[in-house]
């Protein structure tokens, strides 16, 4: 690359947009909202198509979700998908049908990027946001297509914008909250990788002796459901003296509002060097077969985010274990929740 | 596995023999006595014809544990047999999570399913299939008596967790790109993957699934719950579970575990919340905004805490005032939250007569429906409504402290402005915007 500009940290905003029929079913286990990656793939292809010329490097990419309409059938105890009636085939015959679930999405994108010199320029920088806005607009986002705000809908046009961040931490880390404040009311997705290891150390010291010893998937489907236990509980009876044991059912509490989501992809054979796999999209590239890999996500409003680096996930590649996976760095916050640990006065 | 032992040999011996005559058995049974079929089919299934047959028909069925058909049933390319054993470890959910107990699949013609039903046989906690796979001599020995035949037949079987012919993709497969390298631009960023159905896995999940939700032990659990009478078993609910059916009506096109499933596809749920469902109504018959505020669960613990702090009679110092100002921060941020929510309402409520909120509180909380009234009876827009929005929350926070401890002006003040501005923030943030 001839001589890169020094990059300015930025915060690209895509606010407000209206998807129609994007991907519901993000991996052979989950459903109700695209996966991750879906929005990873979209910065990159999106880096692409703005051209190296543009000044502009996409780094990570947070969502939030300000409303959702599921294409699903209602009411039972299973949700099914709407399905839709797909042309035949060439030669008159029925297509396969493929099950495909769709969900209307009104949400916000928040990227992670750095500008060259050349848009320190303020106008240059809002040219640059109305071209990513425009080119946005005319690409697929998880599979669905980008709508035009609905008329009277809003009163301001939300439009994309650029904005620049602050030399220090603490000036970013304001900039943020002042930023996260316009995704409201909205659901960010954050990644709790912690909980699913937390839950299986738990499992694992409750697990009886002689049973095979708790997995990750045991604790990833302990978290994606609702569990209700009975406990025993002795009450002293006040004529006979004698306590008496009464049953209560309770549930598990949630810390949270958490979700099963599908984070990535780990190898299954080996990397095949360019062109060695027949079929494959392009020849020029390494192909490798995988698996969908999963972890537990959370929903948070984004006022509760501390900073960039807390909203966003990166696509990242482990050569040794060939796991790839998106990455977000949301700590919850501890016990003593409302002592931050910085503030300025 | 290499140490011949006659014991062993006989044992193997006498599974292969008696997976045939039961097999032959069922097969007799559904034929009238004077059948001339039944001569024939005794004939085949004569070990050495059965074999010799099934060592041919292997190559029809391929065993895995990773499928293509799932992805799209049009698909044709390469499917997997990854023994959850021999991936990576890693520290997310995957088939490394299912250990040695795996229910493998079958993909392939479903006439030569029988060879798979053979090799699953099991002889001491391992399948024939395994057995072929390490080239088990005893095995090899059980199934002919003439060892380059056996040899032959073994590696016929062995080749069933093999990939058939070159590794190849397709047009209806899932093949993404995925960054690994800075240069978006060039070819050597990227890695193409494929990613196959994970149908051991998927498998799992499904039983695990029909257990809790249709077992008996499930039931009887369930219907303790609702007698409230004690039960060993918790209660698992799967809320907003899907089903995908996989395969249509043909779901043994698709695999022999997903004929098993009977083409349902379990999904479990990541639905976002929608905070409209919760408590969203508009604010009606209530005279100030405040009340349904100070009610949620985060107000009511950041104002307990702060009380709690300030009860202390913390030293006055920067420690104590950004101690404060971090539960000042987190009641507006509440309070801002609780503003955005209202406003995704219908505009419009404030202006029906069961609202008895004040006017600055409708002002500020359904403008749109305001300024629809203000145009019609022609008035003039107050311009100072983030100020009587930012007094009101310092008077509510002065009200929720005041009872033990003596809040005044320099409180308000310093309330008010904090709110003022958060508010004037957004605000510049949102005409910016423009």
């Amino acid at each position: 690359m001839p001589n890169e500009p020094t990059p300015h940290a930025a915060v690209l905003v895509l606010p407000r947009l209206r998807v129609q029929n994007a991907n519901a079913i993000s991996s052979p286990l989950t459903w109700g909202f695209p996966s991750i990656t879906a929005f990873t793939g979209l910065m990159t292809a999106l880096a692409r198509r703005m051209g190296p010329d543009a000044g502009i490097r996409f780094h990570s990419v947070g969502v939030v979700c300000h409303g959702f309409e599921a294409q699903v059938t209602q009411g039972g105890y299973t949700r099914s998908f709407c399905l839709t009636r797909n042309p035949v085939l060439q030669d008159g015959s029925t297509a396969a049908i493929v099950e495909e679930g769709r969900v209307h999405l009104d949400i916000t994108l928040v990227f992670e990027v750095t500008l060259s010199t050349a848009l320190l320029d303020d106008a240059k920088r809002a040219q640059c946001a109305a071209d990513v806005g425009e080119c946005v607009a005319a690409m697929r986002i998880a599979g669905g297509s980008v709508m035009p705000p609905l008329p009277g809908a809003l009163r301001r046009p939300p439009r994309a914008k650029l904005t620049l961040l602050g030399g220090d931490v603490e000036a970013q880390t304001k900039q943020f909250k002042r930023l996260s404040r316009q995704w409201l009311p909205g659901f960010a997705l954050v990644s709790r990788d912690d909980l699913l290891q937390n839950r299986l150390e738990e499992l694992r010291a409750n697990a009886p002796a002689e049973a095979t010893p708790p997995t990750l998937l045991d604790a990833w489907l302990d978290l994606s459901r609702i569990n209700h236990r009975a406990s025993l509980k002795a009450v002293p009876d006040a004529i006979a003296g004698e306590p008496t044991e009464v049953v209560e059912w309770a549930t598990d509490r949630r810390s949270g509002w958490l979700v099963p989501i599908p984070v990535g992809y780990a190898a299954l054979s080996d990397l095949y060097p360019p062109g060695a796999v027949a079929g494959a999209r392009d020849t020029a590239v390494p192909f490798r077969f995988v698996e969908s890999v999963y972890s537990i996500g959370q929903w948070v409003s984004p006022h509760r985010l501390a900073d960039m680096t807390q909203l966003t996930w990166r696509p990242d590649y482990a050569p040794a274990s060939g796991l790839y996976r998106c990455v977000n760095a949301f700590q919850a916050p501890t016990t003593d929740s409302y002592t931050p640990i910085s503030f300025e006065e | 596995m290499s140490t011949i032992s006659i014991n062993r040999q006989a044992e193997l011996r006498l599974l292969v023999s008696t997976f045939l005559s039961e097999r032959l058995e069922s097969k007799l049974e559904k034929l009238d006595p004077d059948d001339p079929k039944r001569d024939e089919l005794r004939q085949q299934f004569i070990p050495a014809t059965w074999l010799e047959d099934a060592a041919r028909r292997a190559a029809q069925i391929q065993a895995v544990t990773h499928s293509l058909k799932p992805v799209h049933p049009d698909a044709k390319g390469t499917n997997l047999y990854s023994p959850p054993s021999t991936l990576a470890g890693i520290e997310l959910v995957g088939s490394h999570c299912l250990g040695d107990a795996f229910a493998g699949d079958v993909v392939g013609n479903a006439a030569a399913l029988d060879v798979y039903k053979f090799l699953k046989q099991m002889h001491e906690g391992h399948s024939l299939l395994a057995l072929s796979v390490a080239g088990d001599a005893d095995l090899a020995a059980a199934l002919s008596d003439d060892p380059a035949q056996a040899q032959a037949w073994l590696q016929a079987f062995a080749t069933l967790t093999e990939p058939r012919g070159r590794v190849t993709s397709h047009t209806l497969a899932k093949q993404l790109y995925w960054q690994i390298g800075d240069d978006v631009q060039a070819a050597d960023s990227y890695h193409l993957l494929s990613p196959l159905y994970a149908s051991s896995l998927a498998h799992r999940v499904y039983e695990t699934l029909q257990d809790d939700r249709f077992s008996e032990a499930a039931k009887a659990a369930r219907d303790a719950r609702k007698a409230n009478t004690f039960s060993e078993r918790p209660v698992h609910e799967y809320p907003q579970m899907a089903a995908q059916q996989l395969g249509g009506t043909k779901p043994q096109n698709i695999s022999q575990l997903n004929s098993e499933r009977r083409g349902n596809n379990c999904l479990l749920a990541s639905l976002p919340p929608v905070w409209r469902s919760t408590d969203l109504k508009p604010l009606l018959n209530t005279d100030s905004m405040f009340h349904r505020y100070s009610r949620r669960p985060e107000v009511r613990q950041a104002v307990k805490d702060l009380l709690a702090f300030l009860k202390t009679d913390p030293t006055r110092n920067v420690a104590t005032r950004s101690k404060r100002a971090a539960w000042v921060n987190l009641l507006i941020d509440e309070f801002l939250q609780f503003t955005a929510e209202l406003r995704s309402l219908e505009p419009g409520w404030s202006q029906t007569p069961q609202c008895k909120l004040t006017e600055s509180e409708c002002r500020w909380l359904d403008d749109d429906g305001v300024n629809v009234t203000d145009a019609e009876l022609d008035r003039v827009r107050p311009t100072d409504i983030p100020e009587r929005i930012c007094a009101a929350f310092a008077n509510w926070l002065n009200a929720q402290l005041r009872p033990p401890l003596p809040m005044g002006d320099p409180e308000f003040l310093a309330w008010r402005n904090a709110m003022m501005e958060e508010i004037k923030a957004q605000e510049r943030e949102g005409t910016h915007a423009e």
